[in-house]
């Protein structure tokens, strides 16, 4: 008889070879993943750095990061081709006699900058998360430190659960429906802090209950074994221990919120808008007016002004702006979690 | 010792009530009041959207109703026939490129070519000619429907007008305002009674096709031969079917209602989107539908093999220091905004993928070489890059859970590290693997940004005739469609509505495809050792 063979015998020269091809497979996809996304990130911040930075002081262009759009008007003038945007343009056509019936060719949003945009988003941002911060982590402290497991609860995370597979786009026709056209707040930055809020309550939700229950029940008993109630305990011994966790888990939503475009489309994006969100005449008129956004700067000059070298820049350099200004915020959210992970080991 | 009444506990204090809450009661309530926000806000979610979509499918029917009382049903019965000719005569100018091809590639050259095609051109010039008659009948008859179309709708806006004074307390402006009711079995009548001449043209017709097929010109190259012959079978069974049409003319009721379950219908499968057009307006999801799957389904294709392929070497594989850093970096990528990777599908990767697949070495793969450059793979490309840092995630996660104590004891029974992880570890995490990849599908099939810039925004249902070259057609989408028309259309319109419906479609969607990733996680766990 011959010897008895099991399964896992000593593997043959080729067979160890096949291991470590399909090995070599799984690190190829992996790396092809990291590639992908670097190449992405490289290209519109190689690209984009060309609008954004220029070579004399103050290396910065500042031009294009504090003014709001204008259209780019190009033409030939005196056997070279001159650029301008529309305030410099006008000026030029007033101060020589011949220029006036120059023919330009233009390019809307295409010169000036993209101020109003930087401002809207970072009202919109500031103001939706303060928003889903409030009642997301109010939730997490119910279904944490109050909640016993029962149906209505489980109901309640399958609810969070669903919330957070909602497509963004159906968030937007809800704000739309609801605050829009129903409460009648117009297409406003009220309306759009709640889609917005909404659609990233579940992110804060699930990352603050984890911070929570992240602080070892030792503390709690503590608290309670002292005669504190439970708001005493939550408000003395946990929450302040949960709170770096919150915050910095939350600013992933954060980047999610600033990201999104489809929400904003018909609730708070204006295509274009001259004054800036501070300048109301009325305190009211604060909450009730749209604004431009970067998302949504991005999706108009990408898709309804044509593709061309003096084009180029804008549509570059808004990606770039607004990229460099997103991932700053997912890679410090990422960064602080894994390095607050490693510390509170309780 | 003297007992003087119960002892004092040590702990009592003074309670404020309100409304019979102890402050602790108030705040708890208070929390609670806020982790049923969720649950609210999907309730309002469902509310919204049905609120806003449901008038779809009366303001539907009511517009299929007037496609029939206008006579616009009865002109497309005609007008198919003119289409499936209009087929015929493609045919036969596909062939006469084939044809064309050969010969010219031949001694003789272009002109020689040319030449030996004249009979056959003549051929397919009267062929083509052949339905002139019946085009003729269908314009006029086009315009008799549109006329009465027409009519129904000036009238519809007068009646609106008229209540719009009366309830503004304008009687007097309002009675002069005239409204005619029309008459639709009046009006069509001509259109009933040309059913006569149809007949006529369709005799006609009929001879002249037979007649056209029984002669055919010889084949100016041997081996289109058969396809000569298979063109004359399909005359034939044109001309087969043509009392088939004369009898749906016949028996075509203007008066019949129409069903309510047609207007649904009619959206579910409704093999057309089409809107503002001057003869009918089509609301139909399947092209919209096909669209997202199909985008969808390249996404994942691209997306499963590298997500789930990363998760297993991280977490198998990798050592701690490349965890540390491909962990992060992955996750990264999840924040990349959408509109950004859009607008690099434009800039770049469009114009990319057209020109790799110009390359003559990789013909070979369906579609390529293909000329345009937003399509169905320039958007699956760049949302299988949305989708691997969520299947990544996730199946990391679920590969993290699998038991300690399985791939140890694999381990030592002597099993290899590949084979411990294809057969021992995969296995137990496949349920979370698959609850990963379905979540990955959801966001995909509702990612709007990448596809309304990227997928080409064709509105028709893909060829699927042509194979896997399907994929680099441009397609539209159910979330692109909502994005790129909701800010067009009229509040109230039915237009409006049926974005709507649209959007509830696309929740009920991803409410399916979430509550199924729960269902396998849950139902297929390893009980926790």
């Amino acid at each position: 008889m011959s010897a008895p063979t099991h399964r896992f015998t000593p593997r043959s020269g080729a067979r160890r070879l096949r291991e470590a091809v399909v090995v070599a497979l799984f690190r190829a996809a992996t790396y092809a993943v990291l590639l992908a996304g670097g190449g992405v990130f490289a290209d519109i911040l190689y690209k984009g750095s060309r609008t954004v930075f220029q070579a004399e002081a103050p290396f910065i262009n500042t031009t294009f990061l504090f003014s709001s759009p204008e259209s780019l008007h190009v033409f030939e003038w005196e056997g070279r081709r001159r650029e301008m945007g529309d305030r410099e343009f006008r000026a030029f056509r007033e101060r020589e006699p011949g220029a006036a019936d120059v023919r330009a060719e233009s390019f809307v949003y295409s010169a000036g900058g993209i101020w109003p945009c930087i401002a809207g988003t970072l009202l919109l941002v500031a103001g939706a998360m303060s928003l889903a911060l409030a009642v997301g982590v109010s939730s997490a402290v119910y279904l944490s430190e109050y909640a016993r497991d029962g149906r209505f609860i489980r109901f309640v995370r399958l609810a969070i659960l669903n919330l957070a597979g909602v497509p963004s786009i159906v968030f937007g026709l809800f704000g739309f429906g609801m605050f829009v056209i129903f409460f009648g707040w117009n297409v406003s930055l009220i309306a759009g802090w709640f889609t917005l809020a909404f659609m990233v309550l579940p992110v804060v939700i699930t990352a603050s209950e984890e911070a929570l229950k992240a602080v070892p029940q030792g503390l709690r008993a503590a608290a309670l074994a002292l005669g504190a109630t439970r708001w005493q305990t939550i408000r003395t011994a946990v929450l302040p221990y949960a709170l770096p966790g919150i915050l910095t888990s939350s600013i992933l939503g954060i980047a999610r919120v600033a990201g999104e475009t489809a929400p904003i489309m018909f609730t708070a994006a204006y295509v274009v808008r001259d004054r800036l969100p501070w300048e109301v005449e009325r305190a009211v008129d604060f909450l009730f007016q749209g604004v431009m956004a970067l998302p949504y700067h991005i999706y108009v000059v990408s898709s309804k002004i044509p593709q061309n070298e003096y084009t180029e820049r804008v549509q570059y350099g808004t990606a770039f702006v607004f990229l460099l200004l997103v991932a700053l915020v997912a890679a410090a959210s990422i960064l602080l979690r894994n390095r607050l992970r490693a510390r509170l080991r309780w | 010792m003297s007992a003087t009444g119960p002892r004092p506990t040590l702990f009592v204090r003074r309670r404020l009530r309100f409304l019979g809450l102890t402050p602790d009661d108030a705040i708890r309530a208070f929390f609670g009041g806020n982790a049923v926000v969720a649950v609210v806000v999907l309730a309002l979610i469902t509310y919204f959207l049905v609120r806003e979509g449901a008038g779809f499918f009366g303001q539907n029917r009511r517009n299929l109703e007037v496609y029939r009382l206008a006579g616009l049903e009865f002109v497309d019965h005609l007008r198919a026939q003119e289409e499936a000719h209009t087929a015929l005569t493609r045919r036969l100018s596909e062939l006469r490129l084939k044809a064309f091809a050969r010969l010219s590639a031949g001694t003789d050259g272009a002109e020689a070519a040319e030449r030996a095609l004249a009979v056959f051109d003549a051929y397919a010039e009267r062929f083509g000619a052949a339905i002139d008659p019946l085009r003729a009948l269908g314009s006029e008859l086009a315009e008799v429907a549109t006329g009465i179309k027409t009519k129904f709708m000036v009238n519809e806006d007068r009646k609106e007008e008229r209540r719009q004074l009366i309830a503004e307390g304008k009687a007097g402006e309002a009675a002069r305002v005239g409204v005619v009711p029309v008459d639709f079995a009046a009006e069509a009548r001509p259109l009933l009674a040309a059913r006569e001449r149809h007949r006529e043209v369709n005799r006609v017709l009929a001879t002249e096709l037979l007649a056209l097929q029984a002669a055919p010109p010889a084949p100016p190259v041997p081996e289109l031969r058969d396809l000569l012959e298979r063109f004359g079978a399909e005359v034939r069974s044109y001309v087969a079917e043509l009392p088939a049409i004369e009898r749906r003319l016949e028996t075509w009721d203007q008066a019949k209602p129409v069903a309510a379950g047609e207007a649904l219908r009619a959206f579910l499968f409704g093999r057309q989107w089409l809107t503002a057009s001057f003869w009918q307006d089509w609301y139909g999801l399947l092209p919209l539908l096909t669209g997202s799957l199909l985008v969808a389904g390249v996404a994942l294709t691209l997306a499963v093999p590298l997500g789930v392929g990363a998760a297993i070497y991280v977490n198998q594989f990798a050592s701690v220091r490349e965890q540390r850093v491909v962990k992060p970096a992955i996750e990264f990528i999840s924040a990349f905004p959408s509109v950004v990777l859009g607008f690099f599908g434009i800039a770049v990767l469009g114009e990319v993928l057209r020109q790799v697949s110009q390359l003559p070495w990789l013909a070979w793969v369906p579609g390529f070489p293909f000329s345009e450059r937003l399509n169905v793979l320039t958007a699956g490309c760049l949302l299988a890059l949305i989708a691997v840092p969520t299947i990544f995630t996730l199946a990391e996660d679920a590969l993290n859970n699998v038991p300690r104590a399985l791939p140890e004891a694999s381990l030592a029974l002597g099993a290899s590290r590949l084979q411990t992880t294809l057969r021992i570890v995969f296995p137990a995490a496949l349920s979370g693997i698959i609850s990963a990849v379905l979540l990955g599908l959801g966001r995909v099939i509702g990612e709007t940004m990448v596809v309304l810039l990227c997928a080409g925004n064709r509105i028709a249902i893909p060829d699927f005739t042509q194979g896997l070259g399907v994929m680099v057609e441009p397609v539209h989408t159910m979330t692109g469609i909502i994005a790129q028309e909701m800010g067009e259309v009229v509040r109230g319109s039915i237009h409006y509505r049926a974005l709507f419906m649209v959007g509830l479609v696309l929740f009920l969607l991803s409410l399916a495809i979430n509550f199924l990733a729960q269902r396998i996680l849950r139902r297929y766990r390893l009980a926790p050792s």
